[in-house]
């Protein structure tokens, strides 16, 4: 059957907007579903006072996108703890591209986002989210903290407003397809 | 084996009936590797009275076109669990599935299909 599924990935330290700019640009309130981890954390986590905890649980926060009749997006936001890579693996696997949320308060939070996708060469765009107030930052500055490539490309978002959002989608899906080998499918 | 083991007492006040570890056959993981949170899966029209009340609730889920992921989270079930189920349903002829995420995106005209899609929202 020609029912066709894509990924995007929302990144991003903790607290830099995920589930807000999911729940903006999502056709349906995001939806919450976790993954029980068993020993995993020992020796990680800090399980003073919790000694008996012998599971951890990871909820993931999504959205969805009706494309058209046979596409469906889903926008996965990453767990909060960085830790968590397998989660990233299962969510970048295939995906369309990332976009890495960024708060010009906590510039280090974002930074193993950026790193992870780098590595895997999955294509990403950094967005800086304005909601935390007016950014103190020129675009020079934030790409030099984060150590960003000049080809990832780099915008300004809130992540409250679906038409920001959105905007914020828009550049990641033509970054990806800018990425694409010159002997794909010629476009029309 | 004596029968009254499947009558115990329910502990948990108002807690799951039947172990997940149960629903899932023992498997710990899908049989079919390519299945994805974000598959989709769909019921096909088949005699649901054999199955257990907890895969039933996923072929009501799944009247049209639901992914894993959400399959989960409206079933408050560990993701794993819910791929496990899902493959199971996919085996025995219950569901159908839709196209595969692609290990890599290599495909121009998806990705206009998708930027024409969001820039019309």
């Amino acid at each position: 059957m020609d029912r066709k599924s894509a990924k995007v990935v929302v990144a991003g330290g903790f607290g830099t907007g995920k589930t807000t700019l999911v729940g903006s640009v999502s056709e349906i309130p995001p939806l919450t579903t976790e993954e029980v981890l068993t020993q995993a954390s020992i020796g990680v986590d800090d399980l003073a006072g919790v000694e008996d905890k012998t599971s951890t649980t990871v909820a993931l926060d999504f959205g969805r996108i009706t494309i058209n009749a046979d596409i469906v997006l889903y926008l996965f936001g990453t767990p909060g703890q960085d830790r968590f890579w397998f989660m990233w693996d299962e969510l970048a696997l295939g995906a369309v591209g990332a976009i890495v949320l960024i708060d010009t308060r906590r510039l280090d939070a974002s930074f193993p986002a950026v790193d992870y996708f780098e590595r895997r060469g999955i294509p990403f765009v950094a967005a800086v989210n304005l909601f935390f107030g007016e950014c103190l930052y020129s675009e020079e500055e934030i790409r030099s903290a984060l150590k960003l490539d000049s080809t990832v490309p780099l915008v300004w978002c809130d992540a409250r407003d679906r038409a920001s959002s959105k905007q914020a989608l828009i550049a990641m899906v033509r970054h990806a397809m800018s990425r694409l080998p010159a002997n794909a499918q010629p476009a029309e | 084996m004596t029968d009254d083991m499947w009558y115990g007492h329910d502990d948990g006040g108002g807690g799951r009936f039947v172990p997940l570890y149960v629903l899932v056959n023992g498997r710990t993981c899908p049989r079919n590797t390519s299945l994805d949170l974000a598959t989709q899966v769909i019921a096909l029209p088949t005699d649901t009275r054999p199955l257990e009340p907890e895969h039933r609730e996923i072929i009501y889920q799944c009247e049209s076109w639901m992914s894993i992921a959400e399959i989960a989270a409206h079933l408050d079930l560990p993701l794993a669990v819910a791929k496990v189920l899902v493959d199971i349903l996919l085996e025995r002829g219950y569901l159908a599935i839709g196209s595969p995420a692609d290990k890599m995106i290599a495909d121009r005209g998806l990705l206009e299909t998708i930027l024409a899609g969001l820039q019309s929202l």
